[in-house]
């Protein structure tokens, strides 16, 4: 279980050491490959730190919001540009580990490790999240939706290194919530959705709904969301979607959950989720 | 692979040459003796490794020991003076009861810390929450939660 | 105001600021020099034949001093029916079998060596449940027994039963009778600390064993015959306990890797330490015993119990320890939790492949209490009766004497049903104003409080030992794990001795200066240590006062001669302090005065002075120094099993806990709003220590009831650590708990007390069982309560309703 341990400076340093040094990880925060490592489930040659890589800190309010892969995501909750037009993804920060977790794990580790059930991502998928990806050759976005190819695994190339998370600017009557549901506090989420509705007098004119941990990636809830475009938030519109999500979803029994439960419990959330959005706009709870 | 990794801990400057795959928690235990901070799980779920980094607190079980280079590292035992009185929080657990079998006190108590520094006047909702990470079988949280909140009251009486 | 001066007042523990300050020495933090470290192969199959195990790879392996395997080593045999031996011989039987041990010069090179070792297996069918267990052709687990005797059933041979009173008479007598199956899941008792020793030899053959245990003198007696195998007959074992963080009952046997170690020690020549880490722990040790409980009771028409009838079924895993004996404390409940006239309690415990099990906290007085309380509830409702009135109708009473044999010599259940019902608000809660989906429930208890008797003896002895300087050590055998036993234990002997708690000092537990104590178990630690020390101090104040005659008068004329050298004129009015009696002397608070006129700040005299006249004696006299033992055996009896009846304990706490909850019918979710405990404790001895133990037992009992099970495939543990294994956190036990304590002076407990380390993780979940069933009307009969088994009732509920409605 030894490895080496490198701690480049700058994005290109990081892709030559990557590219130099066969069986190399990228890491983060830690917070789940380190864990990996000690139930020796992941046993790399090498680990890069991507800490001290200037390039993928900070946080960007420009055309569009730019969050740095490695922020943190403490700093993220306290980014008043996230608070202000991201709403669901502060929501997903509150119930996300710990304090001290979220001192160290990331954003962009938090999508690298492509968990089924990863928090921050329900959030990002509503919000049309694109990541952007670099390695020796250059740089590529993708939308986040295409990242997520199965548990554990993204489309991320050998050497590639997710450089930052990029969120288009909202405008209108966007309202987005986050819920989720674990045995207890700390835990990993049975089951967490994201909605995010743009409604025009009344209608809602475009709708995303994304779910965590019931399919073997985070996912977007096509054609459950196409019910709620052109409808009222109406009780019976609300009723059809959350039945609807059942049938695109395939959740799994685990120790968490037997898979009945997570589909009963999409439905609840679902439900719940545009129930409140018809409340109030941007609004999210634990 | 062996490389130098040079922080102040507690106050003091260390410097020690580790294998690179090392835990900042093994460092601390192993290499440098400081055995107050305790590993509970090693998968950062449990928090009985919490120690600060820069004034963060980090779960030490999942902390790269390079990483802890040119940091500023403080343990349970860089609360108080040798000889000395303890801290307020850790006054404050004595006289409320917050430590039972005591393995999970010293990563309950710097999470503590790490949150009166943020938070000089919490409120026991806030106090839960920001221990969420620190697992105790013992005590059933109240008296801890109770002497966090004293120490609060202390810490306002008599600002360090 | 309190008669007494130390007990009962909100002291803090003394060992607390080591704690606090990170300077307490677990097993983890310490090392030996020259140490080795050890690791284990464990079994790759739940039940299979050994065919081959090559070492050779391991033993190959640089860094490495020992690898040992059953072949190498002398037969080992452990355990409560001697049915498990150290290294594996023959044949795997669960997936934490030791098959082979490395010891090596760190713990990273030991792990890769045991990953080395090969071992060849062909496997065996396996048995997961006892209902697998017992049918007919199932695969025995032990072929023979300890003895090698064949064996031809997986029943495991403890009988424990129990029949009383006319049961057909009572049938005929009842108005209303419920009955319902109801289990409990295997939990993980979960401390902080994980598991670990270091043994050592020295040169002549003598052992010495530091480790994580409840049981220092058990564990001498056990780890003796390994000794004896290993040709060591007669030598010393020494078991030193290092401060422990916390154990809630897994420290109650002695563990194949404490064996390890001791073989590794032996064939290195080295000391050697094993260290369980987080996953170990959850795979490797043993957890609570999971049951199975059937349970039928009745009442009549006004609502008192005519009869109550128990099976137990009981899940023993592959070997048998101290959990193979819950059905012993069943019984205490089954039979004599209220007054119930005609009882019958049958129990068998099953082997199968799956890990064996062991004592946690409570040892099976969670488990029956399950059924029989939320039974309750359900004949309540039958008879139409208040629960809560129920059980008031049916409380034990002071003076009893139960169809086990029980004497209640002081009970307090129904004031604890009283107060209980007053703080939770009980007819307001239940009534018709309430919240939809809130509702409250509650649960009584009754707890062995004075020992529990299942050994052939159940005492404690103490040594107090008086130093020059007025200092006392207190060598005692029990073991303080964070529940609080010094504490009560510093002040009940500053308070029998009359010396200031921070003057009481209570030693490291070792077998080598602490003398005999059957273990810290049964919530008996303070109970067992406070009489024994309120002998020991009986002693020593008659010592004390006996030469205070002869040396009294020359110190007080000490200070008297230092008043007057100061210009004060003190004048002895007359007092003759020349011929002072023992029978009036006294010590309170470290000094020694006269009763006649404890006032007198120059008739007193400091301990430690006092103590130094007496050993550096002058006028040629011989001197002497004070050192007082106790032995305190209680006053009760080994239960006969096979009839279940003997009375197990010399005094028996009583308790009552009230949940609130809300019930979310859409997810299934339930939330506790606040939980209030009422125990009837005998007499609060550390106000801060025992609200400690309430409320710790009170969150492992909401575990227990919401959120903790041992998960488990053919045998193999699925939630081995604590991202998969969930016990509350601070932030889940988000609502107010309010205890209350009930005193009620036991004749037979120190100072009038009763243990109190198990009662509080006692009722919580049929309390939590019992508000759910009064909120949403469903009642879930194996723990734990998930929102997923809620939802599932809910819809069966719906489908019964509408298939009554529909036909």
């Amino acid at each position: 279980m030894s490895y080496d341990y490198h701690r480049p400076r700058s994005l290109a340093e990081a892709l030559d050491i990557a590219a130099a040094t066969p069986g190399a990880r990228f890491v983060a925060g830690g917070t789940d490959l380190m864990v990996q490592i000690h139930k020796r489930a992941a046993a790399p040659a090498a680990l890069i730190s991507l800490r001290h890589v200037a390039e993928l800190g900070g946080i960007d309010n420009g055309a569009r919001l730019r969050i740095g892969s490695s922020v943190t995501l403490t700093e993220l909750q306290a980014e008043p540009a996230v608070a202000a037009g991201y709403p669901a993804l502060i929501d997903s920060m509150r119930p996300f580990g710990s304090r001290q977790i979220r001192n160290m794990a990331t954003l962009g580790g938090n999508l690298c490790n492509a968990s089924p059930g990863a928090d921050a991502a329900p959030p990002l998928l509503v919000y049309d999240a694109v990541v952007e990806l670099r390695d020796r050759a250059g740089a590529r976005e993708m939308a986040l939706e295409e990242f997520f190819v199965g548990p554990g695994e993204t489309a991320l190339a050998p050497g590639e290194v997710m450089t930052a998370i990029l969120l288009p600017p909202r405008a209108g009557d966007v309202r987005s919530v986050y819920l989720r549901k674990a045995r207890v506090k700390m835990d990993v989420a049975t089951v967490s959705v994201a909605a995010l509705v743009e409604m025009e007098e009344g209608s809602c004119v475009r709708a995303r709904l994304a779910a965590g941990a019931v399919a073997p990636v985070p996912k977007r809830l096509r054609d459950t969301e196409g019910l709620l475009v052109g409808s009222p938030l109406d009780d019976a519109t609300i009723a059809r979607v959350s039945t609807a999500a059942a049938d695109e979803i395939s959740p799994i029994t685990d120790v968490r959950s037997t898979a009945d439960y997570r589909r009963h419990l999409t439905g609840v959330l679902l439900r719940r989720a545009l129930e409140r959005l018809r409340a109030a706009p941007g609004e999210g709870v634990l | 692979m062996r490389e130098e990794v040079a922080f102040r801990l507690n106050g003091h400057d260390v410097a020690v040459e580790v294998d690179v795959h090392r835990t900042l928690l093994d460092v601390l235990r192993d290499v440098l003796g400081e055995m107050g901070t305790k590993e509970g799980c090693g998968e950062g779920e449990c928090g009985a490794c919490t120690v600060l980094v820069d004034d963060a607190a980090v779960v030490s079980c999942l902390y790269p020991v390079c990483e802890a280079d040119g940091t500023s590292v403080t343990t349970v035992e860089g609360l108080f003076e040798p000889g000395g009185e303890l801290s307020p929080v850790q006054t404050a657990y004595l006289e409320f009861g917050g430590t039972q079998c005591g393995f999970c006190t010293p990563g309950m108590i710097m999470a503590s810390v790490a949150l009166l520094a943020e938070n000089p006047d919490p409120s026991e909702e806030e106090i839960r929450y920001a221990l969420t990470g620190n697992l105790c079988r013992c005590t059933g949280y109240v008296q801890i939660v109770e002497s966090v909140r004293a120490a609060a009251e202390l810490m306002m009486e008599r600002p360090a | 105001m309190s008669k007494y001066r130390h007990v009962g007042t909100e002291a803090q523990r003394p060992e607390g600021a080591d704690k606090l300050a990170g300077t307490a020495r677990y097993i983890h933090d310490i090392t030996v020099a020259g140490m080795l470290h050890g690791a284990i192969k464990f079994s790759e199959h739940a039940h299979a034949r050994i065919v081959h195990i090559d070492t050779s790879r391991a033993r190959a392996l640089s860094g490495v001093r020992s690898v040992i395997t059953a072949d190498d080593v002398p037969e080992v045999r452990y355990g409560f029916m001697r049915d498990n031996l150290v290294l594996k011989k023959g044949k795997v039987r669960q997936f934490r079998d030791e098959v082979a041990a490395v010891a090596a010069i760190d713990p990273d090179i030991a792990r890769e060596a045991v990953d080395l070792i090969e071992v060849e297996y062909e496997p065996l069918p396996s048995v997961f449940t006892p209902e697998e267990a017992l049918a007919e052709g199932a695969v025995l687990i032990h072929e023979t027994d300890a003895a090698g005797r064949p064996r031809t059933s997986n029943v495991v041979p403890l009988p424990c039963r129990h029949a009383s009173g006319d049961l057909d008479a009572a049938k005929e007598r009842t108005a209303h009778v419920v009955e319902g199956t109801y289990t409990v899941p295997r939990i993980q008792q979960a401390a902080l600390g994980t598991s670990g020793c270091i043994a050592e030899f020295d040169r002549n053959g003598n052992l010495t064993i530091t480790t994580k245990t409840q049981i220092p003198f058990l564990a001498q007696r056990d780890f003796n015959s390994i000794l004896a195998a290993l040709g060591l007959e007669g030598r010393n074992v020494r078991v030193v306990v290092p401060a422990v963080g916390g154990a809630f009952g897994t420290g109650l046997d002695t563990h194949a890797y404490e064996y390890i170690s001791i073989l590794l020690a032996w064939t290195t020549g080295k000391p050697v330490r094993i260290l369980y880490d987080r996953e170990q722990e959850f795979a490797y040790l043993s957890p609570r015993q999971s049951a199975s409980m059937f349970i039928r009771q009745g009442c009549d028409a006004e609502g008192r119990f005519t009869f109550r009838e128990v099976d137990v079924v009981q899940d023993n895993g592959a070997y048998t320890s101290w959990g193979a004996t819950y059905p012993n404390v069943m019984l205490v409940a089954a039979t004599s939790l209220y007054r119930v006239p005609a009882v019958r309690f049958d129990s068998r415990i099953v082997y199968t492949n799956n890990t064996y099990c062991q004592a946690m906290r409570g040892y099976g007085n969670p488990e029956i209490t399950w059924p029989i309380e939320s039974s309750l509830d359900d004949l309540a409702a039958a008879a139409g009766i208040d629960p809560y009135e129920m059980r008031l109708l049916n409380s034990n009473q002071p003076g009893d004497v139960t169809p086990m044999g029980l004497k209640l010599a002081t009970c307090g259940l129904t004031e604890c049903l009283d107060r209980t019902a007053a703080r939770i608000d009980w007819k307001e809660a239940r009534g018709p104003e309430r919240r939809t989906a809130r509702g409250v429930g509650m649960a009584s208890l009754i707890n062995v409080g004075g020992g529990g008797k299942i050994y052939a003896s159940d005492g404690s002895g103490i040594i107090l030992k008086l130093d020059d300087f007025g200092h006392v050590n207190v060598a005692y055998g029990g073991v303080e794990m964070g529940q609080g036993l010094h504490s009560a234990l510093t002040l009940m002997v500053a308070e029998a001795l009359g010396v200031e708690p921070e003057n009481v000092h209570i030693n490291e537990t070792d077998t080598a200066t602490s003398p005999w104590d059957v273990g810290t178990h049964a919530s008996r630690g303070a109970f067992m240590a406070g009489n024994a020390a309120v002998m020991a101090c009986e002693k020593l104040r008659a010592r004390i006062f006996e030469h205070a005659e002869k040396v009294y008068p020359a110190e007080v004329e000490r200070n008297l001669a230092r008043l007057r050298d100061r210009g004060e004129d003190v004048s002895p009015a007359g007092f003759d302090y020349t011929s002072v009696t023992r029978d009036r002397f006294d010590l309170q608070g470290g000094r020694l005065f006269v009763v006649d006129a404890p006032d007198e700040p120059w008739l007193q005299i400091d301990l430690g002075r006092f103590l130094r006249a007496v050993h550096f004696t002058k006028e040629g006299g011989v001197g002497t120094i004070f050192t007082e033992e106790a032995f305190y055996e209680p006053p009760t009896e080994l239960p006969d099993w096979d009839r279940g009846i003997g009375n197990m304990s010399a005094s028996y706490t009583f308790g009552v806990q009230g949940v609130e909850v809300e019930v979310d019918v859409d997810t299934g979710e339930v939330r506790i709003l606040r939980l209030v405990a009422v125990t009837d404790v005998g007499r609060v001895l550390s106000p801060q220590a025992l609200r400690g133990q309430m409320y710790g037992g009170i969150a492992q009992g909401v575990g227990y009831a919401l959120y903790e099970e041992i998960k488990t495939e053919e045998g193999r543990i699925l939630n081995a650590g604590f991202t998969d294994y969930k016990m509350p956190s601070a932030a889940d036990l988000d609502f107010p708990i309010e205890l209350e304590f009930v005193e009620t002076d036991d004749p037979y407990g120190p100072f009038g007390a009763k243990g109190a380390g198990e009662p509080g993780i006692v009722a919580t979940a049929p309390a939590v069982g019992n508000a759910i069933f009064d909120a949403i009307g469903v009642r879930i009969l194996d723990l734990p309560i998930t929102p997923e088994k809620i939802i599932r009732a809910l819809r069966e509920k719906e489908t019964a309703v509408a298939g009554a409605g529909g036909g």
